[in-house]
């Protein structure tokens, strides 16, 4: 399958700090990547250097089968972005920024347009700089997709929406999956809301990738032991490898375990111990990625 | 055919879809022959991303337990009553795992436990 992007190698520092540092990433057609981080992390950075907004420092950046840096309107055209500070024309109505933009597009979808501000329920007549941070989100979201991108960047989309808004927007990005088969990367602190949409997960570190996997697969690596020993012999500290974090005392302990199915038999036989075992979601994953990566 | 999952329970999507087809198979509910939604249906009925149905079904048909017919929906393949059965039992086994470690971790009696599940057992066929 054709990447729809690919950072290879890619630094960028701005002065003496590194925002990105040596990234590689390759992403196929039609996923729905959640790119998650701590703030600071370089998430931001990476999305505008998918456009050419920003250039590496050093490696190279793909998109759409071309140099990031000479992407050109035929190219752009195929994109949709909304960024994380909307820039807005504020004197213009909802209305007259809608058909503004859509102007530039030969392929502007009316209907799609009408069909988000009955959903996302925004006031066409509004002005834009009178709008609450929230609506000026979805006039953000709406403009970037009336025109069918194949590529959707999405840099905390839905952070000031409420939450029926946000899940009518989250159930939209599914649809848009059917109709334009398009490729969502989707940035997001709200791990809850991305969880439900997405299929392959990005987690950047300070700079660096901490995990770039699918979703199931991180779900199935990552689980929650519940230790009991009826002798009471629990060691204070498990030096096992693939324990994340632990907590307990010597009858029971609270582990977070990673790649660790393999070993539960052996772990039983040497602690003489009952393990009860819980998946996780990715919220209660998430710290533990950024303690040492994959 | 009734499916419902848990995007933030942890486990898989998928994993989830497989299960409670396969389980509603064993159980009886759902017939040999019968379509199984198309993946486009189901994902926007689950809200979930269609990849993770169409992984779901992926993994359903390899095990064989549906067939995939070109342009047609997924079907219930025929299972022998053998197969069947095992099925049954399988399921069971992983719903009595956890149960199972409860017993061990409050140190429950084995004759006991087999009478309370069966004394359960009774009252629920009242």
């Amino acid at each position: 399958m054709p990447f729809v992007f690919e950072l290879n190698r890619v630094t960028k520092r701005f002065g003496t700090a590194t925002a990105l540092a040596d990234v590689s990433l390759s992403i196929p057609e039609q996923h729905v990547v959640g790119l998650i981080g701590l703030n600071g992390s370089g998430k931001t950075t990476l999305l505008h250097h998918l456009v050419g907004l920003l250039l590496p420092t050093e490696g190279s950046c793909t998109t759409l089968g071309m140099e990031a840096a000479s992407l050109g309107p035929e190219q752009l055209r195929r994109i949709g972005i909304v960024y994380q500070e909307n820039r807005f024309l504020d004197w213009m109505t909802v209305q007259q920024h809608l058909s503004y933009v859509g102007s530039f597009y030969r392929l502007w979808d009316n209907d799609r347009q009408r069909r988000l501000l009955d959903l996302l329920e925004l006031d066409l007549s509004a002005r834009v700089g009178t709008l609450s941070p929230g609506d000026v989100q979805k006039l953000g979201l709406i403009l970037a997709v009336c025109h069918h991108p194949e590529l959707l960047l999405l840099d905390e989309p839905v952070s000031a929406l409420d939450p029926i808004a946000r899940h009518r927007l989250l159930e939209f990005f599914l649809d848009l999956l059917q109709e334009d088969h398009c490729t969502i990367v989707i940035s997001s602190h709200i791990l809850r809301d991305i969880e439900q949409v997405v299929d392959w997960i990005v987690c950047l570190d300070a700079g660096r990738i901490a995990v770039d996997t699918g979703l199931d697969d991180l779900q199935e690596r990552f689980s929650e032991w519940i230790v009991t020993s009826s002798n009471g012999g629990l060691p204070s500290q498990f030096d096992e490898g693939f324990v994340c974090e632990q907590h307990g005392s010597s009858a029971q302990a609270h582990l977070l375990v990673r790649d660790a199915t393999g070993h539960l038999d052996t772990f039983r036989r040497k602690h003489g111990a009952e393990v009860s075992t819980s998946p996780l979601n990715l919220e209660r994953i998430f710290p533990l990625l950024l303690k040492g990566g994959q | 055919m009734l499916i419902v999952v848990d995007p933030h329970s942890g486990v898989p999507v998928f994993r989830q879809v497989m299960d409670q087809v396969k389980f509603q198979i064993a159980s009886g509910v759902v017939q040999p022959g019968d379509e199984l939604p198309t993946t486009r249906v189901l994902s926007s009925l689950l809200g979930v991303n269609p990849m993770t149905i169409s992984k779901a079904y992926g993994f359903l048909e390899k095990e064989g337990v549906v067939d995939r017919r070109p342009g047609l929906p997924l079907v219930v393949r025929r299972f022998r009553q053998k197969e069947l059965e095992v099925s049954r039992l399988e399921h069971l086994r992983g719903s009595l795992g956890p149960v199972i470690t409860v017993i061990q971790q409050l140190d429950i009696d084995e004759r006991e436990a087999v009478s309370l599940l069966r004394s359960m057992l009774r009252e629920k066929g009242k």
